[in-house]
């Protein structure tokens, strides 16, 4: 049981290779809060699904992205960052239709085009879970 | 470090079968993609793709179906996606897909 949100961190740079290990990490977690195996794959899905992105925009600026996994006994929220500000709003060019259904229908809370220090915050509720 | 896949074929008279195995990710998508047009192109024949050992697809991999699909409807054949996970289904339903593709148990 978690009393209060403990944060996992993870950077990654923006290398399709290293999709799969946010897979497993987040599997991990999810796991150790919990959710039942249909939604450790959504989170799954939805998580990678916003990695595919950042690996395929890149960066000449940042050497990788951040995400911060926030574990609380209510849900499991998911913020990624990256310091080059110019990675805002990356579902917003419209190309990626199969990516943002997935996403939008795999979380229970999702903010794709954050005006904050994030560019997408994504969040699986865990009462109904448990 | 990398999502394992594995594609196996087996050839027909009337149609090939591809037994995909593992994880379709972002990282070997490409590897899928270029397997499935070359078995689209030199047989031009129905393509089952028999997914009872795949785990886990992502959109790049839905999105490798869908470019199949219209390659081989340019031969008038069709896809039939074969024994699905259910993990793997909801995504087809999530995305419409399902109506799409010939979805087979």
């Amino acid at each position: 049981m978690f009393t209060e949100a403990d944060n996992i961190e993870i950077i990654l740079p923006f290398k399709a290779e290293y999709v799969s290990v946010v897979r497993l990490t987040v599997s991990g977690i999810a796991s150790r809060m919990g959710f039942d195996i249909d939604s450790i794959e959504d989170i799954k899905v939805a998580v990678s699904e916003v990695c595919n992105k950042l690996v395929a925009l890149g960066s000449n600026v940042a050497p990788g992205y951040k995400i911060i996994f926030s574990i609380s006994d209510k849900s499991l929220d998911i913020h990624f960052y990256c310091e080059d500000k110019s990675i805002k709003c990356i579902f917003g060019d419209g190309n990626d239709e199969l990516g943002v259904s997935l996403i939008s229908a795999l979380m229970d809370d999702v903010s794709l085009c954050s005006e904050n220090d994030y560019i997408i915050y994504m969040s699986k509720a865990i009462e109904e879970n448990i | 470090m990398s999502s394992e896949l594995n594609i196996r074929e087996d050839y027909s008279d009337n149609e090939v079968m591809v037994y995909l195995s593992g994880e379709v990710d972002i990282y070997n998508s490409q590897e899928l993609k270029e397997k499935l047009y070359k078995i689209i192109d030199d047989n031009r024949k129905d393509l089952k793709i028999d997914c009872t050992e795949l785990n886990y697809i992502d959109s790049t991999g839905l999105g490798i179906f869908v470019g199949a699909l219209k390659k081989v409807k340019q031969y008038d054949k069709k896809i039939y996606i074969c024994r699905l996970k259910e993990n793997i289904k909801k995504l087809f339903v999530i995305t419409g897909l399902d109506k799409l593709f010939i979805i087979e148990e």
